[in-house]
């Protein structure tokens, strides 16, 4: 491919030049420079158009694209195009990624290189979520971003590890490389990256579309959360080099999930995949058997695999599950010891955590300084699942009293000791108790 | 929810209730003591009984505690003449751009591999630049120096030895088949053919992605394609900046092909056999080295054979 050289400009579709900067980094299909265009900082996206199949239809789904906008603001989606040079070149642009994102190659690898340019020495960064919080959102983020990609008809294609940057503080996703994303049902040549593909695109079966972008997602939430790969297992390693037909075999025409509840033939094993080990243990049932559902009948069915909306709700629900001890320990209530069906024990501390029903949900939410629930979880018409509704705190004028605080914009009603409901507009808060109910609208929720 | 209720007053209940009505609230409170110490930063209370449930086993069950992810492993071989013929230009342009390569495939291996390099010289000695494989990110050239003959047969038997789960490629876990990078100006001095028959019953070797670049005009193509298997796999620098460019292209490229898993479906529209994926990485690193060399100029005159 013809490569650019710092320095120098490149024409942009409706006028003007993005001066090149300095080159970020390069993929399959090309080179992504820094540049400068109308007196800012972009991304440039320039092909290598001789890997491509047809350069012209490639061009003509980026301008769609460019003209339908994103779906959402989680997208780093191409901005403009830049004109074709007369060999059939081109590029477009996107904004860069901001400092405070991480991708998800170094998330996996738990730290990133910096290499100092004299020396060409190396140095590591740890890489971590910085609360559970953060991770369960940023899987919400990641379930909710493609839910959006799908309901605009849509599919991204190439879902992989390279695709994804996240704010391990807040759990904020930006999905990057649109550039595939594509009508469903059509294909502009990607086949997506082993290991993250749907098993009917490795066998040469099938083209990506809404359905395999189900299974890679499927692939991408697995990884994030349980730090495996979820068909490595010792039936693979078994193969000891990973050649192409063993590639073929475990990855396409024989794929078996390491915990297929029907086949054990694929276990992790220990040493190598002690991660993918230890966190199984550590998720409930229910994120467990969705995984099982989406790597076994998933496997061969493509309408078996799980739907955006249902991950959404069941990673809503995990994150309510969070419970932060004061002794330290930061876990999912499975890993707490259940005293009752309302009631919570620390197995390392013996703190007791009592727990919100809710009338819209079977789980309970635990009780802890600090423990939020969010607008979707209150109102069945949100979809915020970003916005925290209701906190609960302690009285500032009346230390050891606890109670919540309603942080939404709407006025609650709360049942107070007295047996009486009280107006509770935003911003002010009402002690929990035995009897407490509270009415959020439609939904309602009691100790 | 009952609605028998009336609206009561708005704003802040707290201010507005009855006597009674706080105090029970105080006593729900302490009713919630655990709530209420976890609140005032107290020691919460000692358990009464031990954790009966070995599932909760609190010293590795922390969510946020990941490792990185299990990796598969590529060893990148070098195998580099340092004969005589070598000396000047050569090794220095090699040295150079071998220095400048490492940091710019450090990368390259993302989060599925973990790319080492091993790199075996042959002169008159045949002889590793370290003694096992180095991690790429941790790896430093030294700087190499040409004398003496050109034992190739001799690294072949090396790298041979070498090339076995129970020596270089011991990684407990799964290996991506490695890349053999041959670099010669000459012809072998000593018998390599029967080497070579012995290094091709190495399944290592077998599946291995191979490539060669002769360096001046002794170099023998036949020779090198009997070495990686097939022509597209050899090419021929004749000038410094020519070196200097192919060892890029060859390295990078091969690097990235070997370290990652294939889509190797890219152009079907059929149910894939084994048969016609087998040997898809050498064959796409034989095109690919081919498109990048008919990219490449030959802007830089001055052969690597000339002005000694």
């Amino acid at each position: 491919m013809v490569e650019l050289s710092i320095g120098q400009e490149v024409e942009m579709e409706y006028g003007g030049k993005a001066q090149v900067l300095g080159v970020i980094g390069s993929g399959g299909q090309g080179i992504v420079y820094l540049v400068r265009y109308n007196g800012m900082k972009w991304a440039l996206k320039w092909y290598d158009i001789d890997k491509m199949k047809n350069p012209k239809a490639f061009r003509k789904n980026i301008q769609n694209n460019i003209s339908d906008g994103p779906p959402s603001n989680k997208f780093l989606w191409p901005k403009y195009l830049t004109k074709e040079k007369e060999d059939g070149t081109f590029g477009y642009l996107m904004e860069l990624k901001p400092e405070s994102f991480d991708s998800f190659v170094d998330i996996l690898n738990t730290y990133k290189l910096s290499v100092d340019p004299l020396t060409g020495r190396s140095t590591k960064t740890p890489v971590r979520f910085t609360s559970l919080y953060a991770m369960v959102t940023a899987v919400i983020n990641i379930v909710n971003a493609f839910r959006q990609l799908h309901r605009a008809g849509k599919s991204y294609q190439d879902l992989n590890d390279g695709g994804f940057f996240i704010n391990m503080d807040t759990g904020a996703v930006l999905v990057c490389d649109c550039d595939n994303i594509a009508p469903d049902g059509s294909n502009f040549g990607i086949g997506g990256k082993p290991g993250y593909m749907a098993p009917e695109v490795v066998r040469g079966v099938a083209k990506p579309n809404v359905q395999t972008d189900k299974y890679s997602l499927a692939v991408v939430l697995f990884k994030l959360l349980f730090r495996g790969d979820p068909m490595e297992g010792e039936k693979v390693v078994k193969d000891v080099c990973l050649t192409e037909s063993s590639e073929l075999k475990h990855y396409g025409q024989n794929a078996v999930f390491i915990y297929d509840p029907d086949d054990a033939s694929n276990r992790p094993v220990r040493g190598i995949h002690d991660n993918v080990i230890k966190f199984w243990r550590i998720y409930p049932d229910y994120v467990k058997d969705a995984f099982i559902r989406s790597f076994t009948l998933g496997i061969s069915d493509p309408n078996k695999r799980i739907i955006e909306n249902e991950w959404q709700k069941i990673f809503i629900r995990l994150r309510s599950e969070i419970i932060q001890c004061t002794c330290g320990r930061t876990n999912f209530t499975s890993m707490f010891k259940m005293v009752d069906f309302k009631t919570y024990k620390c197995p390392q501390c013996g703190t007791i955590f009592e727990t919100l029903k809710f009338s819209n949900r079977k789980n309970r939410m635990p009780l802890y300084v600090g423990s939020v629930f969010y607008d979707c979880e209150i109102d069945p018409d949100s979809e915020d699942f970003q916005t925290v509704a209701g906190m609960l705190v302690e009285n500032k004028l009346k230390p050891g009293v606890l109670g919540f605080k309603n942080m939404s914009d709407k006025t609650w009603r709360a049942k107070m000791p007295d047996g009486d409901f009280y107006e509770i507009p935003p911003g002010k808060g009402f002690p929990i108790w035995q009897g407490l109910i509270i009415d959020f609208g439609e939904v309602t929720a009691s100790l | 929810m009952s609605k028998d209720n009336k609206n009561k007053p708005t704003g802040n209940p707290a201010d507005k209730l009855p006597e009674d009505a706080a105090k029970a609230m105080e006593a729900t409170a302490a009713s919630l003591q655990n709530l209420a110490a976890a609140a005032e930063g107290k020691a919460a209370p000692a358990p009464v009984e031990e954790p009966d449930d070995a599932l909760f086993d609190f010293d590795d069950d922390d969510p946020l505690s990941a490792t990185g992810v299990s990796k598969k492993s590529l060893v990148i071989f070098f195998l580099i003449d340092t004969s005589r013929s070598m000396v000047g230009k050569k090794i220095g342009e090699l040295n150079t751009v071998m220095e400048e390569l490492i940091p710019e495939i450090r990368r390259v291996g993302e989060a599925d591999t973990d790319v080492k390099i091993a790199v075996l010289t042959f002169g008159t000695q045949v002889r590793w630049m370290y003694s096992e494989p180095i991690l790429i990110e941790d790896f430093e050239w030294s700087r190499l120096r040409a004398d003496g003959v050109t034992n190739m047969g001799e690294a072949f038997r090396e790298l041979s030895s070498r090339m076995s789960r129970n020596s270089f490629l011991n990684s407990p876990s799964l290996s991506f088949a490695p890349v053999i990078f041959l670099m010669t100006d000459g012809y072998p001095s000593d018998d390599y053919k029967e080497a070579l028959e012995e290094l091709k019953q190495n399944s290592w070797y077998k599946f291995g992605l191979k490539a060669a670049l002769g360096i001046g005009s002794e170099a023998n193509d036949e020779m090198l394609e009997e070495f990686t298997g097939s022509k597209d796999t050899v090419v021929h620098a004749y000038s410094g900046g020519q070196l200097a460019a192919m060892i890029k292209i060859i390295a990078v490229t091969s690097a990235q092909i070997g370290s990652k898993s294939m889509t190797l479906s890219d152009d079907v529209n059929h149910e894939l056999s084994e048969e016609e994926v087998r040997s898809a990485k050498q064959k796409l690193l034989g095109q690919q080295i081919q498109d990048s060399m008919t990219n490449l100029g030959d802007a830089d005159a001055i052969s690597l054979d000339t002005g000694w």
